[in-house]
């Protein structure tokens, strides 16, 4: 089977991540790895670098590399200060998609699950900021 | 000149996101570009929002054209999945 694409989603809220990725897998049939990394360690709302690790090593499985798509904020920060400290380096390439969050993983996950290369998944979840829903 | 095909289904569900995903899915198995137009609105089949933009529900025409050397395999498959879409809620 060919090499695919994970997402991982980060959000402050674990519930909101972990919603958006069953969303995200479901509107994908089921056929890419969705990991959600959402709160801090001690459940509340915030970002943990280890969740977001965890997921991301989680989600590089299918071996196609991995689009982190971040809510806001310190979603953004703690995603940037990991691939700067080369902490995920050991897990192919990590791509942080500047995107709308709901969009984008639907987007994203249906290109993956598609067999998207990287380049595809991470197109399409940007491209959903241009997307209307009306 | 490519080859180009065209069907038109009139839908029995409606193209929510789990439909829209599916037929995305399928119509990116293609190489052909493939259009969708439904209530006098165009989308990319390729793009799991632009399907979901067309807002397409029961009882709608919708018209499949592909231009491509697969073009009438991919309007098979993309007409394929607008029959097999449920209604919201189903």
């Amino acid at each position: 089977m060919a090499a695919t694409v994970g997402i991982v989603l980060v959000s402050h809220s674990a519930e909101l991540a972990a919603g958006a990725a069953e969303l995200a897998g479901q509107v994908g049939g089921g056929a890419v790895r969705v990991a959600a990394a959402g709160g801090t360690s001690d459940g509340r709302l915030g970002t943990s670098a280890d969740k977001v690790a965890a997921a991301v090593r989680s989600a590089a499985a299918g071996g196609g590399g991995v689009v982190v798509l971040p809510d806001l904020g310190s979603s953004v920060l703690t995603v940037r200060s990991l691939l700067a400290d080369g902490e995920l380096a050991d897990l192919g390439p990590v791509e942080l998609a500047d995107a709308p969050f709901v969009e984008g993983a639907v987007a994203a996950a249906v290109t993956a699950a598609a067999g998207g290369s990287l380049t595809d998944v991470l197109a399409a979840a940007r491209e959903a900021r241009h997307a209307g829903k009306l | 000149m490519p080859a180009s095909s065209e069907a038109t289904v009139t839908l029995t569900g409606d193209l929510h996101a789990r439909p829209a995903g599916a037929l995305s899915m399928a119509a990116a198995r293609y190489a052909a570009e493939i259009v969708l137009v439904a209530g006098g609105r165009e989308a990319n089949a390729k793009s799991v929002l632009a399907v979901m933009q067309l807002g397409a529900s029961s009882g709608q025409p919708v018209t499949v054209r592909a231009a491509g050397a697969d073009a009438a395999a991919a309007v098979a498959a993309v007409t394929e999945a607008l029959t097999a879409a449920t209604k919201v809620g189903d």
